[in-house]
């Protein structure tokens, strides 16, 4: 079984923007929750520095994609929300074709390697 | 023996000492620190294994302050061209405003020579002039927010004065300037160059000390 390596950190920076804006489509989440659910979703192979999440974050509310809002946990923890505005919407629909594109051009050289 | 409570106060004291700003983004940090621990020692971790690889997975203070900084610079970006937009929006409305006045000869222009309204065309476009100088950053570089802040907001009110007393002065005799009988072109000469200098000074204070500080990031880089 082919088995995927740490990914590296070009590739993590440049994931960070489409995989918080994609994640953020599906409902307000907080930082903590976004790290976990990345580590999940690539089995721990996409592994940021916890905290370099929150410059990403705070630069994507400045450039109005995401806003935030202060709440609190079921234990009465403070959290700081973030959720996607609608440029977000737009900027995470570039982020998927632009991807799509990438990965459709790998996919079509490798299966040219194997013909 | 580990207490977590002094040590997560250590850990604050220690980013704040780093340049990590207070309430946001340390608090927002600690929320997620927190959130580490408690995952870490739900695991089986003691909670002072779960402290130590928390901070290590959270990272150092000097990492994380010099990318604080960058959306701090960013946000400094934006309010800089906000704050050029209104002043250019002022500028546009000022300039057509008495443009439009010395063309038509409305109100106290109703009865200016030629040569006067060439005049007060001209003030206008000495305003335009010496706004656009400092919009361009080639006034001077003030490097303290704060000053910079205070001459904004006391140059503003000096603008909405200037405003206040140009209207006053061509719809109605209720401005000081009503004192004069009709205009002779120099009331458009003492108010519109300085306001052109106050538009551009207002405009142009935060993009000189823009350029300036970037100008200094820059040889510091390549040194």
């Amino acid at each position: 079984m082919y088995r995927v390596s740490m990914i590296r950190k070009e590739l993590v920076a440049a994931s960070a923007e489409p995989l918080i804006l994609s994640l953020l489509s599906k409902g307000e989440s907080y930082g903590y929750a976004i790290i976990q659910e990345v580590k999940a979703r690539s089995e721990g192979k996409l592994q940021w520095t916890d905290g370099m999440l929150y410059p990403v974050l705070h630069r994507m509310e400045q450039r109005g994609l995401i806003k935030s809002r202060w709440g609190e946990s079921e234990t009465g923890r403070k959290r700081k929300y973030y959720s996607l505005k609608k440029d977000g919407k737009t900027a995470m629909a570039t982020h998927h074709e632009q991807w799509s594109l990438v990965h459709s051009v790998l996919a079509g050289l490798r299966k040219e390697q194997y013909v | 023996m580990f207490n977590l409570e002094p040590s997560i106060a250590e850990w604050r004291k220690q980013m704040l000492a780093g340049g990590i700003k207070i309430p946001v983004p340390l608090e927002e940090l600690e929320s997620h620190l927190r959130e580490e621990i408690e995952r870490q020692m739900k695991s089986g971790l003691n909670a002072q294994r779960a402290f130590e690889d928390a901070i290590q997975h959270i990272g150092k203070a000097d990492m994380l302050k010099s990318e604080f900084e960058k959306v701090d610079a960013m946000k400094v970006a934006n309010q800089l061209k906000r704050c050029r937009i209104i002043m250019l929006v002022c500028l546009g409305v000022e300039s057509l405003f008495w443009t439009t006045c010395l063309l038509l000869k409305i109100g106290r222009f109703s009865e200016i020579t030629a040569a006067q309204q060439m005049s007060g065309l001209a003030a206008v476009g000495v305003m335009i002039l010496l706004a656009s100088i400092g919009l361009l950053g080639h006034g001077p570089v003030i490097l303290s927010r704060k000053v910079r802040d205070l001459i904004c907001i006391s140059n503003g009110r000096l603008v909405g004065l200037l405003w206040v007393w140009f209207f006053c002065y061509i719809t109605e005799p209720v401005g000081f300037l009503f004192i004069l009988p009709k205009f002779d072109g120099g009331p458009l000469w003492i108010m519109l160059p300085p306001a052109g200098i106050l538009f551009g000074f207002i405009g142009g204070l935060e993009k000189a000390a823009w350029k300036k500080t970037a100008v200094a990031d820059l040889s510091a880089s390549q040194s």
